[in-house]
C-alpha cells in the first residue's frame, strides 16, 4: 500500500514490478521446446563473489546436462573422461550418443554456471575462450558466437521499473555475471568500470528497505525483458502494421496458394499479434498492381489498379492500410473474394519490384512488416530480372549465387531505414532467382521461407508445410523497429556479423522486425590480452517495439571462462557452434569468391583443427591415427555433411534456387534447426519403446535412440524416420512384417501400403501409439511446419531418404570413412 | 412572286439554309466586289418531322468525279428511264428498281418539295451510342460533388438501355472503373500527371483486340439484307450496357468521395482534367474508333498538373487573364492548347464527341480547352456550380428527345458539299473539322476551314449550323444564259441516335443574274440576317486564329464598302445617304457585333470569351441573331407586350424589360413599377392589372428558359439594382452623360454611364465615311 507512484502498477500479469517474488510467464510461447530453457527456479540463492578461488578446467559432472533435444537421460554415466580423451575417428565409429549429441556449455563456478544463459539462446564456439589471439590461432579454431535473441520462451522475468542500471562508460545492462564492490557500487564485467548503484535499485517497495541488489531478477536471470522508459523512444511506439503482398499472376493463381492463403488468413486473422490500433493492407499484383481501399463504411471493398509502372505511386493517400478492427467485415470479404476475383487471370508478368516499392511507400510514416507471396521471377516493371538460370550449373563453377541487380537490396536499406521489414514466401515452380530476391530480406531484417514447386494439387506434401509455417508465421510473437547491440569484454571484438539485418555501427544491428524464429552468428577477434578477469561475458540487448505497442528490451547475457591452457581450449570447444559458424563463413566464401573455395575451407578447418590438436597428444598416440578431441569429434563428420548438402555439393542435380535458399538458411538458422538440417537425425521407429521415455512435463513420450547418417544402420525389416527439420521421412523397408503394416499403416503387408502417403492413420494399438506420439512430439517441438512422407523401399522417392545418409558413398562423393583418410592425407601434408 | 422575305423563309424551313445572297452575281469579279461573301448558314440536321421515312440508298451520279445525289433539279427522261445530272451534265439509267417510274409515279427523290431528303440506309449495322462519362472529384464542398452525383444518376433512366456507358473520375489520380463487376469495386488508376498514348492505355487496362470492335468491316461483310441489324457492340469492363449495369452504377456514383489527397492551405487541388481526358479520349479509341460515342467532361475547376495543366496548384498564381495572354505572360497556356487540340484531333478522327460540362466560380480552362467540343461538335456548358438548376436542367437537356421519342443528337456526320462547275466552296466555320478531301468543288480561296469538299462533325443536333462561303469562278466574259441557275447539294451521312446510319440529302438552286448589268437583282436577294451571322462567323474565326485587334477594322472597312456599294447618295453628303429596306438593320448588327462579348474580350475572362464564340459558332441563325444583338421586349399599361429598341431610351420607369440575350434572361422593372411592387399594390384585388403585368414576362421568360440549350442565366432586377448592369452593358448607350442635358433625362429615360460610342454617333460616322470620295 505504500509502494511508491513511480511504480507503476505493471500492463500485464507478466510483469514484474520493482523486487518480484517469481518470474512469471512469458506471452506468448505457442511452440518453445519444452525443457529446452534453463529451469528458472534456479534464480537466486548463491552467495556472491566466491568464484575466483576456484580452479577451471576441471571437468564436472552432468556438464553435457540439457542439451537440445532434452534428451537428458543416462549423461552420468558418460564417463568423466570422455571430454578430456584423444578420440581415434579412423577407429571410434559410433560416435553419436544414442539419444543426440550433447550440448557444450562452458564451465563456470556453480553460481554462475547456474544463472548463466542457455544454450539455446547464446552459445559460443569456444567454452574456454583463449587468452591470448596467439593462442587462439594456436588451437586452429573459430571464435564466435551464435544467438537465437528472441526465441519464444515460456519463462521470461518482465521488469517494469523507473530505472534501468547500466554501465555509466560502456552503457552494459546490470547482469548476474558483475561483482558487487560493496552493496552501493558494481563494477562492470564488460569494461571494469565501478559504477554506483542508485538507490531505488536495492529499495525493496514492498518491506520499504534497502535490500541486497543481487535480490534483483536483474542480477539473477541472464535473460530479462525491461519495459522500457520513453528515453528509448525515437517515436511513440507504433502500431503492428502488416502488409500482404499477393502474387496474383497465372502461374501464381495456378498453383492454388491464393485461396489456401486467404482461408489461413482468415482463420488466424483474430490471432495476429497486436492491439486495437493493429493494421492491415492488401496488395496483388501480375503486370499491373491492385490496391484495396478498405476504408471503414464502405460497402464493399473497393479494389485500385495501377497498370503504370515506371514510377510506382499510390492509388490514394489513405485507407490502403486500415485498422483490422475498424474494417474487420471489408476485409473478410476482401479475403473472400480475391480466389475468384483472379481466377482464371492469363496475365503472366510480375512486378514484383513496383510493389515493393509501393510497399515501402504504404509503409514509410509506421514501418511494419510486409510479406510477400511470390510465385515467378519477376519480370516486368522496376526490378524486373532475366531468367540467367541455365538449367546446368554442373561443375566447379556454380554460377548466380549472388544478386543480379542491386535493386532489391537498395530497396531493403531503404525500407531497413523505414522501419520496414519484407518477409518472402517464394512459392515458385522455376527458377525466381531467390539469389536476388532475397535481398529484400536479408537488409530488413526479414526472413524467407521457400516452398519449391508449390502446389495444391499436383504437391500435396507441402500443402500442410505451407499451412503449418503460414499460421505460425501470422501468429508469432513479433518486434517491430527494433535493434540489437551485441557487447563483448574488453580485448573482444567482433569484425563480421551472420544473419538477416543492417549493420548501423560496429555493434548495432537494425532489425524493423525481429522474429522468434530468426538467428545470428558473430565472428570474434581476441585484440588483447584477456588477463582483466578469469570470465567474459557477451551481452546482446535486443530493443523492440511489442506488438501491443510497448517499448521493451531484452538481454542475454554469457559468461565464459578464460583460459591459457590449450589444451581447455579443445576440450571445451563447442562442435555444433564450430560447425555452425563455420557454415556461416563458407557461405560467405562462397558468394564473395567462390563454392569451390568455401569446400576448401571445409576441408581444411577440420585438418588444422586436428593437427593443432595433434600436437597436444604424446607423439606414440599419433601413429596412424586421426586423433581428434572428444568434443570436436564430430567436427569431420559435420564438414562432410557440409560438402554433401545442397548449398555446398558441387552436385549437377542441385537448382540455383534450392541452394541459394540453403545458404541463406546457413546464415538466419538458430543453432538446432541448422544442424539438423546439416545432419538430419535418424530414428528407427521399429525399435521404439516406452522403456526409456523422454519426458514433457509430466508426459513420457515413447523414444528410440538416434542413428548415424548411414546405411549400415538401416535394415529392411524396419522403419526408418529421417527427420530433417523441414521434411520428415518414414521409409519403409521392404520386409517389414505384416503385422506392424497393419498396426502403423492399417494395411495387410508391405505392398499396400500405398507410395506417397502423407499422413499416418491414428490406429488404436500400441505400437501405433507409440509412434504417432513420438513423431508429433517431434513435430510440436520445433516451430516450423514440415513435409511428410511416406515411402516404401521400393518407391521412386527413394533417394529423398537415401540423399541424408551422409556416411555413405556415393558416385561423386567420398563416404565418411573415405573422408577422414582423405583428411589424415592432407594433414601429413 | 412572294417577297423575298418569304423565299428566304420557305428555303429556311424546307432545306435549313439562309444564303448571304439570293440571287448569285454570275462572274467571279463582280462577287468579289459584293463585300459580303457568297454564302451560307446551312442547318444540316434541322428538325424536319414531315419528312418521309426513305429505306433504299440514294441513287448517285455514274461519273466518278461527280456522284452527285439523284435530286428535283435533276432533268428526268421518263421514257429512257434515264436522268441528267444537274452538277455535270452526266446522263444516268435509272436503277432497276426505277422502272416503273412515270411522270405520275414519282420517288419521293424527284419532287420538288423534297429538295431536302433523308434516307435511311439499311445495309448498316446500328450501333447503340457510347456514352463515356468523366468526372471531377476535387470540390472543395460537398453540395457540389453531391449535385453531379444526382445528375448523373439521373441521366442514366434518360439513356438508352442499350447503349454503352463508361465512368472515368479523377482528381490528383485519373481512375478508370470497372462497371458491373459485384461484391469487389474495380477501377484502374492513372497517375495525373503522365500522357498516355492508346496503345499504352489498350495494354494498361488490358483491353485485348478480341474486344476491339471494327464496325467498318462488319458493316463491309454485312449481311446485304434489308433488315438493319440491331447490333450489340461489343462491350468491354469499362463499357457496358446501360441495362446491364445502371443499378451498380447508380450504386458507384452515390460511392463516389471527394478526391481523398489533401490539399494545402493556400493550393489548389491537383486536378488532372487533361490527363483524364487524354484516357478517355485513349480508351474510346482504341476500343469503339468510327463509333458514334461522347465523352462528357465535368470539371468543377482548373486542370493543374500533369498534361493540359492550364494553372499551377498555388493559389497565389491567380489564372491567366485576357491583360496576361495579350502580354504573352502565360506559363502553361500554349502547351495546355496544343494538348487538348491534339485531343480535339483525336476525338474528331475517331468520330468521337467531347463535350465540357464546366461549373466553378472561376475560370477553369476552357479557353485551353475550346478545340475539344469544337473539333467535336461537343456542348460547352458553363455554370457556376453543379449543385445549381442551371446546371441540372442544362444537362437533362441533352438527352431531351424530339417527337418520335428519339434523341436530338446524331454522330459521326460527314458533310460533302456539290456545287455547280460555276461556283467552288472556299470554307466551313463552325462545329466541324476538315476531312482533308479535295475535289472539283475545293476553291482555292480559303474562308474558315477550305482546302476540302467534305467536313467531319462527330457531333450534330438540330440547331448545329455552318458558314459555309463560296466562290464564284465564272469568269466574266463566259456568260450564263438567262434564267440559269446554280446548284449546290449537301450530302450529311450520320449515325442516328437510333443507331441508324443516315444520309440527308439537300440540294439547293439559285438564279444567277449579271451584276455589272443588274446590281439591283443581286441586291434584292440580300438576306441581312444571314450576312450578319456569317460576318460575325468569320470575324470570330479571324479573331480566333490570327488578327485580334484587326479583326474591329476589317468589319469597319467591310462595312463601309458594303454601304458604298449598296448604298443610294450623294458624294460627300452624308445627309443624302439612304440604303433599301433589306439592307436596313445589317448596320445595326454590326455595331453590335462590334460591342459584343464575341470581340470585344476585356470585360470577360479568356474562359467567358472562349464560351461565348463557341456557341456562336454552333447555333442557328435565329439563336446567333440574339447572341449579336439581344432582343428586347417592354412590358406596359399603355398596350400589348412589344418588342422595342434595344436602347437606353427604352428603359423607362413604367415599363418592365424582357432582354434575351441568348445567354442571360433579363427582367428589368422600372422605377416606378418596382415601387409598385414593393409597396405591394399587386396584391390587392384592385389592382389585378399590375399583377397580370408582373406575371407575363415572367411567364414568356420561363418559356424561353424551358427550351433553350444550354439554360440561359435568369435574372429578375430593377432600376438602381446591381443585376441592372447586365441590361446596361448591352443596350445602346442613346443617353449617355456626354450628351445628357438634364440629371435623370427628360423622358424618364436612364443615362447609361458609358465612354462607348452610341448607335447614333456610330451611323453618322458610317454615314460620312461611306460617301467620301476619298475612301
Ligand atoms: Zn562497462
Ligand atoms: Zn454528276
Amino acid at each position: 500500500n505504500a509502494a511508491p507512484s513511480r511504480y507503476p502498477p505493471p500492463p500485464g500479469a507478466n510483469t514484474v514490478p520493482g523486487f518480484p517474488p517469481a518470474p512469471t510467464p512469458a506471452t506468448s510461447q505457442p511452440m518453445a521446446q519444452p525443457g529446452a530453457m534453463q529451469p528458472p527456479s534456479q534464480y537466486g540463492g548463491a552467495p556472491p563473489g566466491s568464484y575466483g578461488s576456484q580452479p577451471y578446467g576441471q571437468p564436472h559432472q552432468g556438464m553435457y546436462a540439457n542439451n537440445v533435444n532434452a534428451m537428458t537421460q543416462n549423461f552420468g554415466q558418460m564417463g568423466v573422461q570422455d571430454s578430456q580423451r584423444a578420440v581415434n575417428l579412423l577407429n571410434e565409429r559410433q560416435l553419436m550418443p544414442p539419444d543426440g549429441v550433447e550440448t557444450a556449455k562452458p564451465i563456470l563456478p556453480h553460481d554462475f554456471k547456474k544463472v548463466n544463459c542457455s544454450p539455446d539462446i547464446f552459445r559460443c564456439t569456444l567454452n574456454a575462450i583463449p587468452q591470448t589471439s596467439a593462442l587462439l590461432s594456436k588451437a586452429r579454431l573459430p571464435l564466435g558466437i551464435l544467438i537465437h535473441p528472441f526465441r519464444d520462451l515460456s519463462q521470461l522475468p518482465v521488469i517494469q521499473s523507473s530505472v534501468i542500471v547500466r554501465c555509466r562508460s560502456c552503457r552494459t545492462y546490470i547482469n548476474p555475471f558483475v561483482v558487487f564492490v560493496d552493496q552501493r557500487r558494481w563494477k562492470c564485467n564488460l569494461c571494469f568500470r565501478v559504477n554506483d548503484l542508485p538507490d531505488e535499485f536495492s529499495f525493496d517497495p514492498v518491506s520499504k528497505t534497502y535490500g541486497d541488489p543481487q535480490r534483483r531478477p536483474e542480477v539473477k536471470s541472464a535473460t530479462i525483458e525491461f519495459i522500457a522508459p520513453s528515453e528509448y523512444m525515437l517515436r511513440p511506439p507504433q502500431p503492428a502494421v502488416y502488409l500482404f503482398l499477393l502474387d496474383v499472376s497465372f502461374n501464381a493463381v495456378e498453383t492454388g496458394y491464393l485461396s489456401q492463403f486467404c482461408q489461413i488468413l482468415l482463420d488466424e486473422l483474430d490471432k495476429l499479434p497486436g492491439d486495437a490500433r493493429t493494421t492491415v493492407g492488401f496488395v496483388c499484383y501480375d503486370r499491373a498492381l491492385y490496391y484495396f481501399n478498405l476504408a471503414e463504411g464502405l460497402s464493399q471493398p473497393q479494389m485500385l489498379c495501377v497498370p503504370d509502372l515506371e514510377e510506382p505511386f499510390l492509388p490514394c493517400p489513405d485507407n490502403l492500410l486500415v485498422n483490422l478492427h475498424e474494417s474487420k467485415e471489408l476485409i473478410t470479404e476482401l479475403l473472400n473474394q480475391l480466389p475468384t476475383i483472379f481466377e482464371g487471370n492469363l496475365e503472366t508478368g510480375s512486378a514484383l519490384g513496383a510493389a515493393l516499392l509501393s510497399a515501402h511507400k504504404m509503409m514509410s510514416s509506421t514501418g511494419g512488416r510486409v510479406t510477400v507471396m511470390q510465385t515467378c521471377l519477376p519480370t516486368v516493371g522496376p526490378g524486373a530480372l532475366q531468367n540467367r538460370d541455365s538449367g546446368n550449373t554442373s561443375g566447379k563453377n556454380v554460377t548466380n549465387i549472388g544478386p543480379a541487380t542491386d535493386f532489391y537490396k537498395k530497396l531493403s536499406l531503404d525500407c531497413s531505414a523505414q522501419q520496414i521489414a519484407v518477409d518472402l514466401f517464394m512459392l515458385n515452380g522455376q527458377y525466381a532467382d531467390i539469389a536476388t530476391l532475397s535481398c529484400i530480406s536479408k537488409y530488413s531484417a526479414g526472413c524467407i521461407y521457400h516452398f519449391p514447386s508449390f502446389h495444391t494439387v499436383k504437391n500435396p506434401s507441402q500443402v500442410d508445410k505451407f499451412e503449418n509455417d503460414l499460421r505460425r508465421y501470422l501468429t508469432r510473437k513479433i518486434g517491430f523497429e527494433s535493434v540489437m547491440r551485441i557487447r563483448c569484454t574488453r580485448g573482444l571484438s567482433i569484425h563480421t556479423f551472420h544473419g538477416n539485418f543492417f549493420v548501423r555501427s560496429t555493434d548495432l544491428l537494425s532489425l524493423p522486425n525481429i522474429n522468434p524464429d530468426a538467428g545470428f552468428g558473430m565472428q570474434m577477434s581476441i585484440e588483447d590480452n584477456l588477463n582483466e578477469s578469469p570470465t567474459v561475458s557477451f551481452q546482446a540487448a535486443l530493443l523492440y517495439t511489442s506488438s501491443k505497442g510497448e517499448r521493451r528490451i531484452r538481454v542475454h547475457t554469457l559468461c565464459v571462462p578464460v583460459t591459457n591452457q590449450i589444451g581447455e581450449v579443445f576440450a571445451t570447444a563447442d562442435q555444433q557452434a564450430v560447425a555452425a559458424l563455420l557454415a556461416k563463413m563458407a557461405v560467405d566464401r562462397s558468394l564473395n569468391s567462390a563454392i569451390s573455395d568455401a569446400r576448401d575451407a571445409m576441408i581444411n578447418a577440420p585438418v588444422d583443427t586436428l593437427s593443432a590438436y595433434a600436437q597436444q597428444v604424446p607423439a606414440s598416440q599419433r601413429v596412424g591415427a586421426l586423433l581428434a578431441p572428444h568434443s570436436l569429434r564430430l567436427l569431420p563428420m559435420y564438414m562432410l555433411a557440409m560438402l554433401k548438402s545442397i548449398a555446398f555439393s558441387l552436385s549437377s542435380s542441385t537448382k540455383t534456387d534450392d541452394r541459394v535458399f540453403a545458404m541463406q538458411q546457413c546464415k538466419v538458422q538458430p543453432l538446432c534447426y541448422l544442424m539438423q538440417s546439416l545432419y538430419p537425425h535418424l530414428y528407427p521407429l521399429h525399435r521404439i519403446s516406452s522403456e526409456t521415455p523422454l519426458k514433457r512435463g509430466k508426459e513420457e513420450i515413447p523414444a528410440t535412440p538416434q542413428l548415424q547418417l548411414s546405411s549400415a544402420n538401416i535394415d529392411r525389416t524396419g522403419l526408418f524416420l529421417m527427420d530433417t527439420g523441414d521434411a520428415m521421412y518414414l521409409l519403409v523397408g521392404s520386409g517389414v512384417g505384416d503385422q506392424m503394416c497393419q498396426d502403423v499403416f492399417e494395411k495387410p503387408n508391405f505392398m499396400s501400403i500405398p507410395d506417397g502417403m502423407i499422413d499416418l492413420p491414428e490406429l488404436e494399438n500400441p505400437t501405433s501409439e507409440m509412434i504417432r506420439c513420438f513423431v508429433n512430439f517431434l513435430i510440436d517441438s520445433r516451430p516450423n511446419g514440415i513435409t511428410f512422407l511416406v515411402i516404401r523401399d521400393d518407391s521412386k522417392h527413394r533417394h529423398l531418404f537415401f540423399q541424408h545418409m551422409l556416411e555413405d558413398r556415393t558416385e561423386n562423393s567420398m563416404s565418411y570413412y573415405e573422408f577422414l583418410q582423405f583428411l589424415q592425407g592432407k594433414a601429413k601434408g | 412572286m412572294a417577297t423575298y422575305q418569304e423565299f428566304i423563309q420557305q428555303n429556311e424551313d424546307r432545306d435549313g439554309i439562309r444564303f448571304s445572297w439570293n440571287v448569285w452575281p454570275s462572274s467571279r469579279l463582280e462577287a468579289t466586289r459584293m463585300v459580303v461573301p457568297l454564302g451560307a448558314i446551312f442547318t444540316p440536321l434541322k428538325e424536319r418531322p414531315d419528312l418521309p421515312p426513305i429505306q433504299y440508298d440514294p441513287v448517285l451520279c455514274t461519273r466518278p468525279t461527280c456522284r452527285a445525289i439523284l435530286n428535283p433539279f435533276c432533268q428526268i427522261d421518263y421514257r429512257a428511264k434515264m436522268w441528267t445530272c444537274n452538277f455535270c451534265y452526266q446522263r444516268n439509267p435509272f436503277p432497276p428498281q426505277y422502272s416503273a417510274i412515270s411522270e405520275q409515279h414519282q420517288p419521293a427523290e424527284i419532287i420538288p418539295q423534297f429538295s431536302t431528303l433523308e434516307y435511311t440506309i439499311t445495309r448498316a449495322t446500328c450501333h447503340p451510342p457510347i456514352f463515356l462519362l468523366v468526372v471531377d472529384t476535387c470540390f472543395p464542398e460537398d453540395e457540389d460533388l453531391q449535385g453531379l452525383k444526382e445528375s448523373l444518376q439521373m441521366s442514366l433512366s434518360l439513356l438508352p438501355p442499350n447503349a454503352l456507358i463508361g465512368l472515368i473520375t479523377y482528381g490528383k489520380m485519373v481512375q478508370v472503373h470497372e462497371l458491373g463487376s459485384e461484391g469487389v469495386s474495380k477501377s484502374y488508376v492513372f497517375r495525373g500527371t503522365k500522357e498516355l498514348n492508346a496503345k499504352q492505355i489498350q495494354e494498361m487496362l488490358g483491353i485485348g483486340k478480341n474486344a476491339q470492335s471494327n464496325p467498318q468491316q462488319q458493316q463491309r461483310g454485312g449481311a446485304q439484307g434489308q433488315q438493319q441489324q440491331q447490333f450489340q457492340l461489343p462491350s468491354n469492363r469499362f463499357l457496358q450496357p446501360v441495362h446491364k449495369c445502371d443499378m451498380s452504377l447508380t450504386d458507384l456514383l452515390g460511392e463516389l468521395q471527394r478526391d481523398p489527397w489533401p490539399v494545402a492551405q493556400g493550393k489548389r487541388p491537383l486536378r488532372s482534367v487533361g490527363a483524364a481526358l487524354s484516357i478517355a479520349v485513349g480508351l474510346l479509341e482504341c476500343t469503339f474508333p468510327n463509333t458514334g460515342a461522347r465523352i462528357m467532361l465535368f470539371m468543377g475547376g482548373p486542370c493543374t498538373q500533369g498534361p493540359g495543366m492550364v494553372v499551377d496548384d498555388e493559389l497565389k498564381h491567380p489564372i491567366r487573364s485576357h491583360h496576361d495572354i495579350e502580354k504573352d505572360s502565360c506559363k502553361y497556356m500554349k502547351k495546355a492548347m496544343k494538348h487538348y487540340e491534339a485531343l480535339g484531333n483525336r476525338a474528331a478522327n475517331n468520330g468521337h464527341v467531347i463535350d465540357i460540362y464546366s461549373c466553378a466560380l472561376d475560370q477553369t480552362g476552357l479557353h485551353e480547352m475550346k478545340f475539344c467540343p469544337k473539333y467535336t461538335g461537343g456542348h460547352m456548358v458553363m455554370g457556376d456550380s453543379f449543385n445549381t438548376s442551371l446546371f441540372k436542367q442544362t444537362f437533362q437537356r441533352v438527352f431531351s428527345r424530339d417527337q418520335k421519342g428519339e434523341f436530338k443528337m446524331g454522330f459521326g456526320a460527314t458533310l460533302e458539299i456539290k456545287t455547280s462547275r460555276e461556283l467552288k466552296v472556299s470554307g466551313a466555320i463552325g462545329p466541324c473539322v476538315s476531312l482533308g478531301v479535295k475535289g472539283p468543288s475545293v476553291s482555292d480561296t480559303e474562308i474558315g476551314l477550305g482546302g476540302t469538299c467534305q467536313w467531319k462533325m462527330c457531333g450534330l443536333y438540330p440547331n448545329s449550323s455552318l458558314a459555309i462561303c463560296f466562290e464564284v469562278v465564272n469568269q466574266h466574259n463566259a456568260p450564263i444564259p438567262q434564267g440559269g441557275r446554280g446548284y449546290i447539294q449537301f450530302i450529311t451521312q450520320y449515325q442516328h441516335s437510333s443507331g441508324e446510319r443516315r444520309v440527308r440529302v439537300t440540294t439547293v438552286a439559285r438564279s444567277w443574274a449579271d451584276a455589272s448589268a443588274n446590281i439591283h437583282h443581286v441586291s434584292a436577294g440580300f438576306d441581312q440576317e444571314a450576312a450578319a451571322v456569317q460576318m460575325a462567323r468569320i470575324a470570330v474565326y479571324r479573331a480566333e486564329t490570327d488578327d485580334g485587334p484587326d479583326v474591329l477594322r476589317w468589319l469597319d472597312r467591310m462595312l463601309i464598302r458594303l454601304c458604298q456599294k449598296f448604298g443610294d447618295y450623294h458624294k460627300d453628303d452624308p445627309t443624302s445617304f439612304r440604303y433599301s429596306e433589306n439592307f436596313s438593320l445589317y448596320p445595326q448588327f454590326m455595331f453590335h457585333l462590334r460591342r459584343s462579348q464575341f470581340l470585344q474580350v476585356f470585360n470577360n475572362s479568356p474562359d467567358e470569351t472562349s464560351y461565348y464564340r463557341h456557341m456562336l459558332n454552333v447555333e442557328d441563325l435565329t439563336q446567333s441573331l440574339i447572341m449579336i444583338q439581344p432582343i428586347l421586349y417592354a412590358y406596359s399599361f399603355h398596350g400589348p407586350p412589344e418588342p422595342v429598341l434595344l436602347d437606353s431610351s427604352s428603359m423607362q420607369a413604367d415599363r418592365i424589360l424582357l432582354m434575351d440575350t441568348f445567354f442571360h434572361i433579363l427582367i428589368y422593372h422600372g422605377e416606378t413599377i418596382a415601387q409598385w411592387k414593393a409597396q405591394g399594390y399587386q396584391d390587392l384585388p384592385e389592382y389585378e392589372n399590375l399583377k397580370q403585368l408582373l406575371q407575363a414576362p415572367l411567364d414568356d421568360a420561363q418559356e424561353i428558359l424551358q427550351t433553350r440549350f444550354p439554360m440561359p442565366r435568369y435574372i429578375v432586377t430593377e432600376a438602381g439594382a446591381s443585376q441592372a448592369r447586365f441590361l446596361l452593358s448591352k443596350v445602346n448607350p442613346s443617353q449617355t452623360h456626354n450628351n445628357m442635358y438634364g440629371f435623370g433625362g427628360q423622358d424618364g429615360s436612364v443615362p447609361v454611364l458609358t465612354d462607348d460610342v452610341s448607335l447614333q454617333v456610330f451611323m453618322e460616322h458610317l454615314k460620312k465615311l461611306a460617301v467620301s470620295s476619298s475612301s
